[in-house]
């Protein structure tokens, strides 16, 4: 584990804001320290990695669930702090450490390995812009097919259906917003079929209201 | 003066009832007030199967809109029936998420992102397994161009979940 004003160094120097006589002294520093050296290396490839695969400016897809990671790898960064290191004060500090750069990295990582952001087009077709599968083992493929004139999104890796479940399906013809808080949905006959909400934890609720043959 | 005052509450209150009334022929749950909306989805989960014996004998039926809904799907997925277990038509609210649910197994959650430069919608969507989502989209939907999402296995074939926006 480096030390703080170590950590501080490198990221200057990553950043280029190092004087040329401190980029000299810092240069020694890394042809006699192989641990720190190796850590400057697999940064720069991350940066040059990330710079090669990303556009400039890109909306962030799903900033919720990325915002999310970035709270959660700074909770897990801040326990060791807390047990006993000294607090660093200003949470801005943290953008200028490389372990917030390999959270950063890591939960980049996570969301480039589960978010896929597909080229738009005006073909007049449907098209699936992005796509983000929770479940790191399902595979989300979107594609354009002209011969069914459809788009398809496929997934992949998804655990099958038990052979001896019953589906039942449902005809629903039309719903209602019942006080901003459940959507009742209706059969053919008008009857009420299923009254749908979501939980605190924004989880679908479905409650069977009547059976269909 | 007296008299004018009752006979003007009267009014009010017959004006008043009047508006609870529901409309003739409207469903039941007129407490429900009408959200704006932004279109209108059908969406309808399929199975997929290369075996008739192993069909279950659905007798749902896809609008005379998307009658030619299992051919364009033979093109897409390697099975030769395509069987309708559920359907629903649903509007997509402007301001709530909607949701369409031809089964408790399989459904979609639907949130309006506004209308699609060149026709069509915006549409952010997550599909669920149960209390799962599996995954999350954004997507423009256009009419005559429909929404394939291939789905998990069952049995001897596929469960595909179909989105189409009516035009």
């Amino acid at each position: 584990m480096k030390t703080p004003t170590e950590d501080h160094d490198l990221i200057r120097w990553l950043d280029g804001e190092m004087t040329a006589a401190e980029r000299e002294r810092f240069a020694a520093r890394l042809e006699s320290d192989p641990v720190l050296k190796a850590d400057a290396e697999a940064l720069l490839q991350l940066g040059a990695a990330l710079r090669a695969h990303l556009p400039g400016e890109m909306p962030l897809p799903h900033a919720d669930f990325f915002n999310s990671q970035i709270q959660v790898r700074i909770a897990q960064e801040d326990e060791p702090a807390r047990s006993g290191a000294p607090s660093r004060g200003r949470w801005l500090e943290w953008f200028r450490l490389p372990s917030f750069a390999t959270a950063l990295a890591a939960a980049a990582a996570v969301v480039i390995a589960g978010v896929m952001i597909w080229q738009q087009d005006e073909t007049g077709e449907s098209m699936v812009l992005s796509t983000y599968t929770p479940n790191p083992g399902v595979q989300a493929r979107a594609f354009h097919s002209q011969e069914a004139q459809a788009t398809v999104l496929m997934l992949d890796g998804l655990e099958a259906m038990p052979a001896d479940h019953k589906i039942v399906g449902y005809h629903i013809q039309h719903s209602e917003r019942e006080q901003d808080v459940a959507t009742t949905l209706y059969g053919e006959r008008g009857e009420v079929v299923l009254v749908v909400s979501e939980d605190s934890h924004h989880q679908p609720r479905l409650l069977s209201v009547s059976t269909q043959p | 003066m007296r008299t004018l005052a009752v006979i003007t509450l009267a009014l009010s209150l017959l004006a008043h009832a009047a508006g609870q009334q529901p409309a003739p022929g409207s469903p039941p749950g007129g407490s429900a007030r009408k959200p704006a909306t932004d279109g209108k989805v059908w969406g309808a989960l399929i199975y997929a199967t290369n075996d008739p014996k192993g069909l279950i004998g659905s007798k749902e039926q896809a609008p005379r809109e998307f009658a030619g809904l299992q051919a364009r799907l033979g093109k897409v997925f390697p099975y030769q029936h395509f069987e309708i277990l559920g359907q629903h038509l649903q509007d997509v609210f402007r301001e709530y998420e909607s949701w369409v649910v031809p089964t408790k197994d399989l459904f979609l959650k639907v949130d309006s992102k506004g209308p699609a430069k060149g026709g069509g919608m915006n549409l952010h969507l997550q599909f669920w397994r149960e209390q799962q989502v599996l995954v999350k989209t954004d997507a423009t939907l256009r009419a005559d161009s429909p929404l394939f999402i291939g789905g998990p296995k069952w049995r001897e074939g596929q469960l595909i979940f179909v989105l189409v926006l009516q035009k």
